[in-house]
């Protein structure tokens, strides 16, 4: 022993127990604050990549250059890939059409399919000469055809333009959706299609160049330093504003992205706050349960700078151990993270890496760690340093500490006793009530991350289906025995349609009006039960001339008509009158002008007298592959439109799955901070009176009188943190809440009664798993242990 | 009466090579009222035994009767409750509750009983052991020896029928040990009380009716041997 600090290492090997409950208070404070920042990472990584997946990997589209600029711009060092992309028909609206259906056309180069949106051409290759198209897949399943095959495009004017495929692509979820096909052509052959040009003009041929450059974190300065030096304005640049900002390079403030990152940054102090105040509270414990020691060091000699000096050497030593173990299980929960985002949504993660690594992140992870751990020793160092030398002559464990003596008169012993353990020392009791408060803050703070979730990401409603089949005139046309052939096929999970009659006149207490008269049947009335504000969905189902009203203000349909209302429709010149019986607040369809009315099949047909679908809607197995969507669509028929909707559906699950993941994930941790922080404090506090405990087993007290002193301090603490954290979490609550949901969603804040629900629910758990194990340990002692315990 | 019997008590720490015997088959009997000290060396077992005794351990073998009820057949509430109204205990280092006040301190034992102290018992407490005016005080208030008085205080306080004492003048100076010697013979007499005391002070065994000691975990019993010494020697000089 070469140095009085070495007494440090010294203490630690010969009371590892003691140290036990300390560092595992480091390792989750650090494991926490690691994590937070390791999913906040990969939560950018997913948005990335499902940015990248779904609007291409380019960073800026330059419009109405010339190709001699944008030859300089491609020849830049810090320009990765420049690619020329233009569109004609993209809106369908322009009478472009192959084989009697609508087709978009795309001219540019390879590079746009296998740099920018990453889209494979499974067969074939990309056109070569003016002549050649590369086309989507869905071309050679319907039209029967391969690469070597002859198309023909026919614009408004009925000229046809013929092309020799060269290749198939991928379909992209558009094509799906829509049910269209995609051409892709040269720039040349695309120049030369493109209407109306005379001259070489227009020279934009509706055309932009994507760029996207090489060094992601100077983008910034690359833009502007080709707005510079080509003289182009803000109009001609624009900018992938999701992209830029998830980069850290969105210049217009991409206001939304900020304020989350802000957000994001303010929960991640108080959550470092949070770690602070558990090791503190954890160290201050360990201090408490050792005055005699520094006592001691006081008689013989240590000054109060050198006690210091000894605990920040200790708390630093726990750091050793701790640090290292608290970010290997954070990567841990990282990779279990990523590999959950890759199983649900392998579409659009697949390309996640299992086991990454960040630096940089481990890098924070290490600083943080050590920073939470010196700011967290500084007041139970200066504690340990105030101890007087007389404490371990007197043998005494703090007597400062005790200025008031219980109240016996208001509680049993034993309750009271447990209080005015809690109280006792004030510093220690506001310390432990604003620990709890803090993570019931955090909590309550965060839960309105999950309303801004709910409406910031549409999910998919129950009915949403995987593949639809519409009348092309929206017509009542689809013929109904088609329902019972789909439902016959294997790879349909569920199958259901609905009739529409459009536009009908109303009547509705002398006012007039229009209405979608729409028919539901016996799965979509199951769905409706959940989106049920009034009435009863049985009278319905079962009573022919009733019907459902929606109301759905969120889509600004708010009818007039009201549950009891009778509705009168014109159908021709005949008067047929609806009984409104309930009302739904939400349906597959909407429209800002005139009303919605739901109905039973039966009721529909006594109507309108129609019989058949307007859209028939089907859900697909989990294990439907293609070759089962073209058996439907064989059977859909091709007169009828096909909209396949299971990208579409893949997209929004990917992203659902990513906030998901990240919101609930962070929600989680914050109540396993509420749930750790709990228990820590009791076995902190247990372990520091275990002599104490002794002494009182001996002249008497039962173990069920202990418990219920060691759960009369417990509920001390978690009820004046819980008491504070509401009223506080409230008043953060609610400005989290104007701020992220009402200033764009227009809904009023309201009491979260249910996240305060669960709070309780979390605070009387940590508090049963609290008591469990320092009582089971007192329990397993025997009497002369605890009395004579260190 | 015999309050307390011992009958071949053995407590046995730890396994094959780090076996240490603490007590070796004891055995010794109490009469009611009677005022004992136990002596011996640092590390001979007298506070194993006494540890037993009070059933603050569990012995590896024996039994320990108060008032005739074994206590290790007890289950551990029962146990706690005979302890918390039959025996009384005085610590070296007090074990007061430092949260409570000098009164609340000796009326704690019953507190934990449920019961309603008696005033009047109370207040012959406080006087006999001249605590009166430091009624409302905090142990962290009081000296050493004022600290004990109310550990002994706490002790009477059920009127049990046996106090253990562990050396409770081991942190005290002479006078104060006079003091609290004074004072549990007094409670002894006055109460009708046995009381085992620990201590290493010669003087204060001296004054105790019976003196037993404690060496390598052997009990002897200092009186008989003392009374034989002294047949023996009657007998020589006969």
């Amino acid at each position: 022993m070469k140095n009085y600090l070495d007494l440090v290492s010294r203490y630690e090997k010969a009371h590892k127990k003691q140290n036990r409950m300390s560092i595992f208070c480091i390792i989750l404070s650090v494991f926490l604050v690691t994590t937070i920042f390791g999913m906040a990472d990969m939560f950018i990584k997913s948005q990335l990549m499902q940015t990248r997946k779904e609007d291409g990997d380019w960073h800026v589209a330059l419009s109405r250059i010339s190709d001699e600029e944008a030859a300089l711009i491609a020849a830049r060092p810090d320009v990765s890939t420049l690619v020329c992309y233009g569109t004609l028909n993209y809106q369908l609206n322009l009478g472009y059409t192959l084989a009697e259906k609508e087709v978009v056309i795309l001219g540019s180069e390879k590079e746009l399919l296998t740099e920018i949106y990453g889209i494979s051409i499974p067969e074939g290759s990309f056109p070569q000469t003016e002549n050649e198209a590369l086309v989507s897949s869905n071309i050679k399943k319907q039209l029967n055809l391969e690469v070597g095959s002859q198309i023909s495009i026919r614009d408004a004017q009925g000229m046809e333009h013929p092309y020799t495929i060269s290749g198939f692509v991928e379909d992209t979820p558009m094509i799906l959706r829509q049910d269209i096909y995609g051409v892709f052509l040269t720039t040349d052959a695309y120049r030369a299609l493109f209407p109306g040009v005379t001259d070489g003009e227009p020279d934009d041929y509706d055309s932009c160049f994507l760029v996207r450059f090489r060094y992601p974190n100077r983008i910034r300065r690359s833009i502007d330093d080709i707005k510079t030096q080509f003289h182009l304005s803000d109009t001609q640049v624009g900018e992938q504003a999701m992209l830029l900002g998830l980069l850290g390079q969105s210049d217009e403030g991409n206001l939304f992205m900020m304020s989350i990152y802000g957000a994001a940054a303010v929960l991640s102090a108080l959550v470092l706050l949070a770690g602070v105040l558990m090791i503190a509270g954890s160290l201050n414990s360990n201090i408490a349960g050792r005055t005699e020691f520094f006592g001691m060091l006081r008689c013989i000699g240590a000054t109060p700078k050198q006690i210091i000096r000894m605990v920040h050497r200790e708390a630093l030593t726990l750091c050793r151990l701790a640090i290292p173990v608290s970010i290997g299980a954070s990567m841990l929960v990282i990779w279990i993270l990523c590999a959950l985002l890759r199983f649900l949504s392998p579409k659009y993660f697949g390309t996640m890496p299992f086991f990454s690594i960040s630096l940089p992140g481990i890098a924070a992870g290490i600083v943080i760690g050590i920073l939470t751990v010196i700011l967290a020793a500084r007041a139970p160092a200066r504690r340990a340093s105030r101890v007087s030398p007389l404490t371990a002559v007197a043998g005494m464990s703090d007597p400062a500490d005790v200025r008031k003596a219980a109240n016996t008169a208001l509680h049993r012993v034993n309750i009271a006793l447990g209080i005015h353990h809690a109280r006792s020392n004030r510093k220690n009791f506001l310390l432990v009530t604003a620990s709890f408060a803090l993570s019931i803050i955090l909590f309550l703070s965060f839960s309105t991350t999950v309303d801004f979730m709910k409406h910031a990401i549409t999910p998919l409603k129950p009915w949403s289906p995987d593949i639809s089949v519409l009348s092309p005139d929206n017509g009542c046309s689809l013929n109904h025995g088609l329902i019972a052939q789909l439902s016959g096929t294997p790879a349909v999970k569920r199958v259901y349609g609905r009739m529409f009659a459009y536009n009908l006149s109303t009547v509705t207490d002398g006012r007039e009006g229009t209405a979608m008269l729409i028919s539901y049947d016996e799965t979509q009335f199951q769905w409706a039960k959940d989106y049920l504000i009034d009435g009863s969905l049985k009278d319905v189902q079962e009573r022919s001339g009733t019907g459902i009203i929606v109301s759905a203000p969120q889509y600004n349909n708010q009818t007039k008509i009201q549950t009891g209302d009778t509705v009168t429709f014109m159908i021709g010149e005949t008067p047929v009158e609806i009984e409104i019986v309930c009302m739904v607040s939400e349906c597959p369809f909407n429209t800002e002008s005139g009303d919605i009315i739901l109905c039973s099949e039966d009721t529909f047909r006594n109507i309108t007298g129609l019989t058949d679908y307007t859209v028939i809607d089907i859900q697909l197995t989990h294990r439907a592959t293609d070759a089962d969507v073209d058996a439907i669509r064989a059977l859909a028929g091709p007169e009828n439109t096909f909209s396949d909707k299971r990208a579409d559906n893949q997209s929004v699950l990917g992203v659902s799955y990513s906030f998901k993941l990240f919101i609930y994930g962070f929600l989680a941790l914050i109540a396993l901070v509420t749930i750790c922080n709990i228990i820590n404090c009791v076995a902190m506090s247990v372990e520091a009176r275990m002599k104490q405990y002794g002494g009182l087993r001996a002249i008497g007290m039962s173990d069920r009188q202990l418990s219920g002193m060691i759960l009369a301090q417990t509920l001390t603490y978690a009820l004046s943190g819980w008491l504070g954290g509401t009223i506080l979490g409230l008043a953060f609550h609610r400005f989290l809440f104007e701020h992220l949901v009402s200033v764009r969603w227009s809904e009023p804040w309201s009491f979260p009664l249910a996240e305060l629900c669960v709070i309780i629910v979390i605070v009387a758990l940590s508090v049963m798993l609290a008591m469990r194990n320092p009582l089971r340990k007192i329990r397993e002692m025997s009497i002369v242990e605890t009395l004579y315990a260190e | 009466m015999e309050i307390l019997q011992v009958q071949n008590l053995c407590k046995t720490y730890g396994k094959s090579e780090t076996k240490v015997e603490a007590l070796k088959k004891v055995s010794f009997l109490l009469e009611k009222g009677s005022f004992s000290a136990v002596v011996g060396e640092s590390g001979s077992g007298k506070s194993t035994l006494l540890n037993c005794i009070g059933a603050l351990d569990v012995p590896t073998s024996g039994t320990v009767l108060i008032d005739g009820q074994n206590l290790f057949t007890m289950k551990e509430e029962e146990r706690t409750i005979f302890r918390r109204r039959n025996i009384g205990f005085i610590f070296q280092s007090f074990h007061l509750v430092a949260e409570l006040n000098v009164e609340q301190n000796i009326i704690f034992p019953l507190l934990l009983d449920y019961r309603k102290p008696d005033t009047a018992a109370v207040e012959e407490i406080l006087e006999i052991l001249g605590l009166k005016d430091r009624r409302h005080h905090l142990p962290n208030q009081l000296s050493g020896g004022q600290q004990q008085r109310v550990a002994i205080g706490r002790a009477l306080i059920t009127k049990p029928k046996l106090i253990l004492a562990d050396e409770p003048t081991g942190n005290l100076d002479s006078q104060n040990s006079q003091e609290v010697l004074d004072l549990l013979l007094r409670a002894s007499r006055h109460y009708q009380q046995t009381i085992l005391m620990i201590t290493h002070n010669n003087n204060l065994a001296a004054s105790t009716d019976r003196v037993l000691r404690v060496s390598d975990g052997l009990l002897t019993d200092m009186s008989q041997t003392d009374r034989k010494e002294e047949g023996y020697r009657d007998e020589k000089l006969s």
